[in-house]
């Protein structure tokens, strides 16, 4: 009988030392501890689980057991906003259970939108895209909710704008490409026929960007941003380079290089498809460095050399990718008459200018 | 040669020809080497021959070829339904079911089970993941770290300046392996134009052999032309000849002949249908069914459209100005509502992934 009542008084004490066990987040690591050292446990995965908010199956990561403490190393690191229920369970035992919060989500709104390009404020009925940008990188998943085009009474704007699974945005995700639809804008087409262009001529509209978009920390915009713009006439004028008016410093002078555009360009596209060369005579590749900035509605390019200017001729060449708001290029309308092709320059165009 | 001497020999042998078996099991014929995949954004998926899976890297402008070591055949037709996908990633993530965003859904045509790309958290670090989910609903996350795998760069991708960062990206949209050639369409954010390029499969190995871009041009009734992006596409043969069944951004609905993707072609797609106003075409399958040929697309706003295919090579391109719906005769299948994904599964059923309150949901639907 006695022997009987040691065993069951050892038993107790087993399972009280069991009791002791406890639970903690440490760094993003989950412990168990004062684990007896002799216990040796198989497996971890059915012991020891931690499940997020109300999951029901439990999170990957991997084990480490040493000096009575079994660790958990998440496979990712702990969500914001979540809540993480850990589970100690030996088998015959009773579970024992903690929760603990991921790190807290911010709740402060300090991201705007920085501006909506094109900026001018009239843009031609057919323009093809706006660009967004934010002061800091945002969240998928909410373009359509939170991007408006609204007619001059406040109204959504029916089935202007391409909604796209893939939303276009630059690698930071600061910057976001809207398309109007392509099929309301080529002529022709079913869309086209249809319902007309997505913007009628001397009406105005806004875009709003509205407070709900949510940023990439998981907080929303700091305020609304509003651009209103009046449509202007339909531009299917392609660019001609050859006659935008030049304005050459002096050289010896690191002042700007000065491009006049008659219309606005694609601000994106502005600030990458036109190159300096020269001056005539200097190595082939002679691609000068320099800084590009971008002025009066996208209709100003100007270029500061990172050395004087010498004397000498020198060339822009510029891709014959470049764009206006409506998406004609140089030499190409955007819906081109097919009999045009054969008048599309292919490559670069080359523009010469003279530094005195 | 004393008994030592020839032991030492054999032995030596023995072990070159083993390593030689390694290597040549390291990097095969398709091109493979084990290692570890290190995708920075996993997008479009696509499956090639003895279970490679496709991925599109759009963050990297790569597409990787991982083999899934997956080429058992399924032994029977299984049907799919599986309930809270984006919840049960999650779980495994250990994160929230909003912070899951799925980017596309394949079948391994030989096993029959689903592939999933994913990515944990909305933002520009979100973590892209892999995903196999089984007939019978076992859901894992493909391991990353030893595989067999290659990686190639898309011609023409866009180039970071030293110093700074390019805010141009190429989003690849849909990927397709059409006999030794991978095509794939992609969307830039800046530039309003179509890059569809071939690249051949096993992944050349020169940087200047990366394959070709492809500049496609939409005709808008032999009066206008645009060059202009496709966002789906999917293969298909006609007699014997391959053809991409193509959706530009502007709706309607082209062929493209596979032997006229080669660098400085002009090609232009013909249109075959105009789908009408405001529907956004997500993904297609062709299937044969009683002998006859169809098109099953999912759309945004119609649900799934079955389009006849009889006589596509026969048929005469539209070259009239159309206001409404037009081309190839289809219907309408509307009580498929929420589908975000529409794959092919097997011979009698496609696989579509719907979202359904809130949650998504992966199942087997019969080909119509």
């Amino acid at each position: 009988m006695r022997v009987f009542r040691n065993v069951f008084l050892l038993l107790l004490a087993l399972r009280c030392g069991a009791a002791a066990e406890t639970i903690r987040l440490v760094e993003g690591v989950f412990k168990v501890e004062g684990i007896p050292k002799d216990r040796s446990l198989q497996d971890w995965r059915s012991t020891f689980a931690v499940y997020a908010s109300s999951a029901t199956i439990a999170m990957l990561g991997t084990y480490e057991f040493a000096s009575g403490v079994l660790q958990f190393h998440p496979r990712f690191p702990l969500a914001p906003g979540v809540r993480y229920r850990a589970v100690f369970h030996i088998p015959g035992t009773a579970p024992i259970e903690a929760f603990f919060d991921g790190p807290p989500q911010p709740v402060e709104s300090t991201t705007r939108v920085e501006q909506i390009f094109p900026s001018a404020a009239v843009l031609p009925v057919n323009i093809l895209k706006l660009y967004v940008v934010f002061s800091a990188p945002m969240s998928r998943g909410q373009e359509w909710n939170h991007i408006h085009l609204l007619d001059q009474k406040g109204k959504p704007v029916d089935s202007a704008l391409l909604e796209i699974d893939q939303e276009l945005w630059d690698p930071q995700m600061r910057r976001i490409t809207v398309l109007f639809d392509p099929g309301r804008i080529k002529r022709d087409l079913a869309p086209n026929l249809k319902m007309g262009l997505p913007l009628i001529e001397g009406r105005q509209y806004s875009v709003v960007v509205d407070r709900g978009f949510i940023d990439a920390r998981g907080a929303p915009l700091a305020n609304e941003f509003r651009k209103t713009f009046h449509a202007g006439p339909v531009d299917r004028e392609p660019l001609a380079p050859a006659q935008w008016r030049i304005v050459a410093p002096q050289s010896g002078t690191r002042i700007g290089l000065r491009l006049e555009l008659p219309k606005p360009l694609d601000y994106a596209l502005l600030r990458r498809t036109i190159v300096v060369h020269g001056p005539a005579g200097a190595a082939p590749g002679d691609q000068i460095a320099g800084a590009i900035s971008i002025a009066n509605d996208e209709t100003e390019w100007s270029f500061v050399p990172s050395l004087p200017w010498k004397r000498g001729s020198y060339r822009l060449s510029i891709d014959n990718t470049l764009e206006d708001v409506a998406g004609n290029r140089p030499g190409r309308a955007f819906d081109r008459n097919e009999g045009d092709r054969e008048r599309s320059p292919k490559g670069s165009i080359l523009v010469p200018f003279e530094i005195r | 040669m004393s008994r030592p001497q020839l032991r030492f020999l054999l032995t030596g042998l023995t072990l070159a020809i083993s390593i030689l078996g390694v290597l040549a099991f390291a990097t095969n014929s398709d091109g493979l080497a084990l290692g570890k995949v290190e995708l920075r954004s996993a997008g479009a998926l696509a499956f090639g021959p003895s279970g490679v899976l496709f991925v599109g890297d759009s963050a990297q402008a790569s597409i990787f070829a991982i083999d899934t070591e997956d080429t058992k055949q399924a032994s029977s037709s299984e049907s799919v339904d599986i309930k809270g996908l984006n919840d049960q990633i999650a779980a495994l993530a250990g994160t929230s079911a909003e912070q899951i965003r799925i980017n596309d859904v394949k079948v391994n045509p030989a096993s029959h089970n689903i592939y999933v790309s994913a990515s944990r958290g909305l933002g520009p670090d979100a973590t892209p993941l892999l995903v196999r989910v089984g007939t019978n609903g076992k859901i894992e996350l493909l391991q990353m770290d030893h595989v067999r795998f290659a990686k190639v760069a898309l011609p023409n991708a866009p180039e970071a300046k030293a110093g700074q960062s390019n805010p141009r990206m190429d989003t690849i949209t849909q990927i397709a392996y059409v006999k030794g050639n991978l095509l794939v369409a992609g969307l830039s954010n800046e530039e309003f134009s179509s890059n569809l390029r071939t690249i051949p499969f096993p992944f050349p190995k020169a940087d200047g052999n990366r394959g070709a871009s492809v500049e496609i041009f939409h005709g808008s009734h032999k009066r206008y032309e645009t060059n202009s992006p496709i966002r789906t596409f999917v293969p298909y043969a006609i007699g014997s000849q391959d053809y991409i069944v193509a959706a530009y951004t502007c709706t309607p609905l082209v062929k493209i002949p596979v032997s006229e993707l080669k660098p400085g072609n002009h090609v232009k797609g013909s249109t075959i249908a105009e789908l009408g106003f405001g529907n956004r075409p997500l993904d297609m399958l062709t299937y044969s069914k009683d002998g006859h040929d169809f098109l099953l697309m999912a759309n945004n706003r119609r649900g799934l459209m079955k389009l006849s295919m009889e006589h596509l090579d026969a048929y005469e391109p539209i070259t009239t100005p159309v206001p409404e719906t037009a081309g190839v005769p289809y219907q309408t299948l509307k009580e498929l509502t929420g589908v975000q994904h529409l794959t092919r599964f097997d011979g009698s059923s496609a696989l579509i992934l719907a979202s359904i309150d809130k949650s998504l949901e992966l199942k087997t639907i019969p080909l119509p």
